[in-house]
């Protein structure tokens, strides 16, 4: 059945137990950080950190608030990337568990026209060219276990089960929350298997907490959704 | 949320229109996701509690049952009722701590004004540490006070330590120094 | 924790202050959480708005080291409003307690005041015998139940704190008189009956020169409101460390012997004066008095220490424990005092590393050059065995010997710790140790064999080992402790964690009967209450008396129910001391008449028989009642004879509004830390705390209200790195999320010096300088005190020079002085005087 996240922001402490547990599970190597005047580190996803907490202070009403956003790859029903990958060895959809899942025939791809056709600015390129981000713990999904970074969340933010269950929870929540933040929204939460909860207009937390309009402009507006319309003369286009 | 809804479907209308032209041409069905295997399936499977903070938070580690046997995966014991399988991130980081080629693996001596550490033998090690105990305390032992009043002990050697370990190690621990006549004995607690 | 951690999901109001839960206990934020989401409130107090004022519904900002005024304000305020649980208060507290006519209290110094002498690190010292109770003929406190009476403690509370109102304690704290108002608001609505208040306190409590009296006002608050004892109530101390619990049960501190048994002084020579000076005791019919039994415990520990060679005869070998001068100190920081001074030749260093840790690490890591050797037990290198070429340190000019043992990680051993809710789990083995490392346990078990040996050697021989030219035929010095203590925790010549927590839980050594029940010899004891007095029973450390049984390593117990009253107690998940209650103190969670004052969330209740309005059996339900006795009243409101006052471990029965048995006051007084950026105390003429501990090398210099170092500094904790950062600074996963040193700083601040977010600065005090990169943020905001503006800065004190290994990155307790509380001596690390510049 498919699967989805649901992320509560507004409990999230920051704590980053889950970006460190990304990192153990699929046993990922540590990127050489400096201090640069914040928490946040590091500053942003990479080919070898698909879990990234984003963190901003903000007044809002008078009120200072520190924002955390627990940013992955949203895994959406209807997945930009794969649809430009048109590769299905290298990109594909799990039919078990909605999945969006990166093999590495990633390498064969357009990496640049990949990483712009996500609306969230996701994926990232390694050095020899394969793409990589969040596989929603595919194989422990697989094997009746949640996604690393939902087991280790110590206050509820992040969630994990049938895409139902988790928008029923999302939903539930969303309403609970209104009553103190009314501007609470649910980002998204029709187009993608990974549904934040935040309290605050979303830009607040990250550029691209919702699907970008910019990032479109720049990016799939133009040079990939010509080349998706043009279908089998893409190659061609490309050369 | 309508906004955002807007939004997204800005970025997607692009691309449906793609999904579109390319459906007749293209067979889009994803490749059969091959059932995965887990890398903790055939390890030793045991419980411990995080070395960390005071939360006292379950945690299960998968020990290779092959090989060199060394830890593969640490990570929150879900059966445990403080923690339910979370973790903070130095407790997700465990696996780390074990399988960490930074550790001290062999004894080591630096003799006075050197400027270096040589690798020495434990017997070495317990034989030379249990002699300088004993000549300091034998040296510097008071059976009484300097009221007279009786003592029994050496303030010439000090310990400190330790929280990290075991109730079971911080039990022998004290008795040893304390029937060693130390008094000098404090750790962590007290700073 | 008087309470555990799941327990905080019961609370109706939470006040974090003095710690950061979120960063540093994160799992407790699952519960913290969870009472969020039923409804209740969150208040977070600092001086910084932390990753826990984040989730509050209440952020106050105060000044570090102002604790005791926001909160003897709030004590004012619970007073003035009539606030406080007035039928708990009277009922279960010393607030009818009638003080003696000796107690007075003038312009910050209580009666009974002698200044220390100079050069002592005592600044001064009180008799406190002038501020006993008044007693009747048997020694029972007077006391008038009405609190009306003009020397009652509750008169002496409201005209002490009577000069705390909003207005001063803003001047003192920095913190608006609207902020405190919405603090002392929240938290005292759980006055109510059937309302629950709790307080998560840390370090940012104890660490001042006045920590004990924070916690204590804290206390005194929780008694006036009702909350202890109570499901989600209680006073909470979030220890640091996995095992400082245990740590500290099993007397790893000078003052006491394991249990909270008092350390031994020069005075008491024989065991009964010992016992007789410890054993407190009571008249009063309706008090316990649980440390009656003191003696039971102390023979018993005896028995565990030295086995068959302690008897009767010999005092059960109590000559040959080391004792303390009766004026003596030798904490933490007197040992590094003494080492500096040149006073001790060997040091153990076991799982530690001072160089980091303590307090003015500079004067520590001087202190390290003045040793002959050194034993440095660790996982990693450290910067205390490295001291040697640490930066500064001509290694050619240092005589230490230095051995540096490889220990295990916890993973590659068995055995128990104990959390910050006192609840013991046993660990089990998953890989062998790396390398040659081995479980501390092991290396304490050779060590020690090693030592045995050389002694018996002497002993048998009558003369010395031939390398050994000192003691040649001298046997070793006074080697009975050391032949006699028992050391058989081996199986198949190797430490067995299960034999030495066998022992820590007791045997009985001769066949005994109790009530009528007969227990073999060399069985383990059931329970602390079948210890004895007379040797017959052994216990190495009597509130672990029940954790391992003839059923079982209780420890490891993982039965996932929960008890009836559903409050989250697992009752059978591991084991908790003492008794495996979980709330202590939970006799007062019920009324007189041993009624749950909160019918929902109920801890015990008493369940006897009763007839005709009278209570006839015995009988409670939920966790392990406090002392088990029928409750003070029967349902028809009569008083029983052989009812119990809830606080057991009180000589009297009561909580301790008054407390006359602190170094510094009965009742908690403001003083400004001992680094202070204000030249007045606004509530008296006494600016720091009269008996604070100051030491006095050249290496021991303070700077108040001085130009050169006018902002305010505190330490703290990241969520990623833990204590010195040792267990955390070799791991890459951690660094790539904390890298470096920094110092956070207001907006202000950084305009004023002009620095800009993410560069390197200087932090110097008088005593060091440290390099740090700014975090220029909005979470700190200058302070408006006493008309003027005061800046506070913040460090993590997690780094040293050993890792990473550019040597870059360094301690910020190279900037905090040693200077302490004077009930427990820790150094005041969270408030002293810095600078900070421009690199």
């Amino acid at each position: 059945m498919e699967k989805s996240f649901f992320i509560d922001t507004t409990i999230c402490t920051g704590c980053r137990g889950c970006q460190v547990a990304c990192k153990q599970w699929h046993d990922l190597p540590a990127e050489s950080t400096k201090n640069l005047g914040t928490f946040q580190n590091p500053p942003d996803l990479s080919f070898v950190t698909y879990k990234l907490v984003r963190m901003k202070e903000e007044v809002i009403d008078n009120k200072l608030n520190w924002l955390f956003f627990p940013d992955q790859c949203r895994h959406c029903t209807d997945a930009p990337c794969l649809q430009v990958a048109e590769n299905t060895k290298a990109i594909y959809r799990d039919a078990d568990t909605g999945a969006i899942i990166y093999t590495i025939a990633t390498k064969e791809l357009d990496a640049d026209a990949i990483i712009d056709s996500c609306p969230y600015n996701i994926p990232r390129k390694g050095e020899d060219g394969t793409i990589s981000k969040c596989d929603m713990c595919n194989d422990r999904v697989h094997n009746g276990l949640k996604p690393a970074c939902v087991t280790t969340c110590p206050t509820g933010t992040m969630n994990f089960g049938d895409r139902q269950e988790m928008l029923d929870m999302a939903n539930k929540r969303l309403a609970e929350v209104k009553a103190k933040y009314p501007n609470a929204a649910l980002l998204n939460p029709d187009d993608v298997n990974v549904i934040y909860l935040v309290a605050h207009d979303p830009k607040l937390y990250y550029e691209y907490s919702v699907a970008s309009h910019s990032k479109v402009e720049k990016g799939i507006s133009r040079k990939v959704a010509l080349r998706k319309m043009m279908g089998p003369f893409a190659s061609l286009m490309r050369a | 949320m309508d906004l955002n809804r807007r939004e997204f479907l800005q970025v997607t209308s692009a691309a449906a229109a793609g999904v579109a032209v390319s459906t007749l041409g293209f067979d889009l069905m994803p490749v059969k996701a091959h059932a995965q295997m887990l890398k903790t399936k055939y390890a030793k499977e045991t419980t411990t509690i995080c070395c960390y903070c005071a939360v006292g938070c379950g945690a299960i580690v998968h020990t290779s049952q092959r090989g060199d046997g060394r830890v593969i995966n640490i990570e929150g014991d879900p059966d445990h009722v403080i923690n339910r399988g979370a973790l903070c991130p130095k407790g997700s980081s465990l696996k780390q701590l074990v399988e960490n080629e930074n550790r001290l693996t062999r004894p080591m001596y630096r003799a006075p004004f050197s400027d270096k550490w040589q690798a020495v033998s434990w017997d070495w090690a317990f034989e030379k540490i249990a002699h300088k105990i004993k000549e300091t305390r034998d040296a510097t032992f008071e059976a009484k006070n300097a009221k007279g009043q009786v003592v029994n002990r050496t303030t010439a050697i000090a310990s400190v330590g330790s929280a990290a370990m075991d109730n079971e190690e911080c039990w022998v621990y004290q008795a040893m120094l304390r029937a060693l006549g130390l008094v000098y004995v404090e750790h962590q607690a007290r700073i | 924790m008087t309470n555990h951690w799941i327990d905080l999901k019961n609370s109706d109001c939470i006040l974090i202050m003095g710690s950061n839960a979120a960063e540093n206990h994160p799992i407790s934020f699952k519960y913290v959480t969870e009472a969020m989401l039923n409804g209740a409130k969150l208040i977070s107090v600092d001086p910084r708005f932390t990753k826990t004022s984040s989730k509050a519904d209440i952020y106050a900002a105060l000044r570090s080291g102002t604790d005791i005024a926001f909160l003897g304000g709030m004590i004012k305020y619970v007073l003035d409003k009539e606030l406080y649980n007035k039928e708990y208060t009277a009922a279960y507290t010393n607030a009818s307690f009638i003080v003696g006519k000796d107690f007075s209290f003038k312009d910050g110094i209580f009666s009974g005041y002698t200044k220390g002498e100079k050069g002592h690190p005592s600044t001064g010292s009180y008799d406190k015998s002038k501020w006993a109770f008044e007693v009747d003929e048997k020694g029972v406190p007077k006391m008038d139940k009405t609190l009306q009476d003009p020397k009652c403690v509750f008169q002496l509370l409201k005209q002490h704190y009577d000069r705390y109102t909003l207005e001063t304690v803003s001047l003192i704290t920095g913190t608006s008189t609207e902020d405190l108002l919405k603090v002392y608001e929240a938290y005292s609505t759980t006055g109510a009956t059937g309302k629950a208040g709790t307080i998560m306190y840390a370090m940012g409590w104890t660490q001042h020169t006045v920590g004990t009296q924070i916690i204590r006002t804290m206390s005194i608050l929780q008694l006036l409101l009702g909350n202890m004892g109570v499901a989600g109530g209680g006073v909470n101390a979030l220890r640091g460390e996995s095992n400082v619990q245990g740590s500290t049960d099993h007397a790893l501190l000078w003052h006491i012997l394991p249990g909270y048994l008092k350390g031994i002084k020069a005075s008491q020579d024989t065991l009964t004066a010992y016992n007789t000076k410890w054993t407190p005791k009571s008249s009063d019919p309706l008090s316990i008095n649980w440390w009656q039994n003191y003696p039971k415990y102390s023979v018993s520990l005896l028995k565990s220490f030295f086995g068959e060679k302690a008897t009767k005869e010999n005092d059960f070998g109590y000559s040959w424990l080391p004792k303390a001068d009766d004026n003596g100190s030798y904490s933490w920081s007197d040992i590094f005092d003494a080492m500096y001074k040149d006073k001790i030749k060997g040091f153990l260093a076991w799982g530690q590393n001072p160089a980091c840790s303590g307090a003015n690490s500079s004067k520590t890591r001087k202190a390290l050059e003045k040793l002959d050797w050194m034993v440095n037990v660790n996982l990693f290198d450290n910067e205390t065995g490295s001291f040697w070429h640490g930066p500064g340190v001509d290694p050619s000019k240092v005589k230490t010997e230095v051995f540096m043992l490889p220990a295990a990680v916890s993973v590659e051993k068995e055995g128990s710790i104990i959390n910050s809710g006192r609840w013991m789990q046993w660990r089990y083995q998953g890989p062998k140790p790396m390398g040659d490392s081995r479980p501390d346990g092991d290396i304490i078990f050779e060590l020690f064999h090693t030592i045995k040996e050389l002694y018996h050697k002497d002993a048998s021989n009558g003369k010395a080992n031939k390398k050994d030219k000192k003691n040649k035929a001298k046997g070793g010095v006074f080697p009975e402790p050391i032949l006699n203590l028992k050391w058989d925790y081996e199986t198949s010549g190797v430490y067995d964690a299960h034999k030495v927590a066998k022992q820590i839980n007791g045997y009985f050594i001769k066949d005994v009967t109790i009530k009528d029940k007969g227990y073999k010899a060399g069985t383990l004891v059931p329970n602390f209450t079948m210890l004895q007095d007379d040797g017959s029973t052994s216990s190495g450390c009597w509130i672990y008396c029940g954790s391992y049984t003839e059923e079982g390593n209780m420890s490891a117990r993982r039965d996932t129910q929960d008890a009836p009253n559903n409050i989250g107690l697992y009752p059978k998940f591991a084991w908790a001391w003492p008794l495996n209650r979980r709330i202590i103190y939970n006799r007062a969670s019920v009324n007189p008449k041993g009624e749950p004052w909160n019918k929902d969330k109920w801890v015990v209740k008493f369940a006897g028989e009763q007839k005709d309005g009278k209570w006839t059996t015995n009988k409670w339900e939920g966790d392990v009642p406090d002392g088990g006795a029928f409750p003070l009243e029967n349902p028809d409101g009569t008083k029983r004879d052989d009812g119990k006052n809830p606080f057991i471990m009180q000589k009297d029965g009561y909580g301790q509004i008054y407390g006359p048995g602190l170094a510094d006051g009965p009742f908690p007084e403001h003083y400004e830390p001992l680094e202070c950026p204000v030249e007045k105390n606004y509530l008296s003429g006494q600016l720091v705390n009269p008996t604070a501990i100051v030491y006095s090398t050249d290496e021991d210099s303070h700077a108040t209200c001085d130009p050169r170092f006018p902002f305010v500094g505190t330490t703290y904790r990241v969520c990623e790195h833990w204590q010195t950062g040792l267990m955390t600074r070799p791991q890459a996963w951690l660094m790539e999320l904390q890298p470096q040193m920094f110092v956070e700083m207001s907006e202000e601040l950084a305009a004023l010096r002009g620095i800009k977010n993410g560069e390197r600065v200087k932090v110097s005090s008088v005593r060091a300088a440290v390099e740090c990169t700014a975090i220029v943020t909005k979470r700190f905001k200058p302070f408006k005190v006493g008309g003027g503006v005061v800046h506070q800065v913040g460090v993590p004190w997690h780094f040293g020079w050993r890792w990473p290994e550019s040597r870059a990155e360094e301690s910020a307790n190279l900037l905090t002085s040693s200077a302490g509380d004077p009930n427990t001596r820790i150094p005041e690390t969270k408030a002293f005087m810095v600078n900070v510049t421009k690199l």
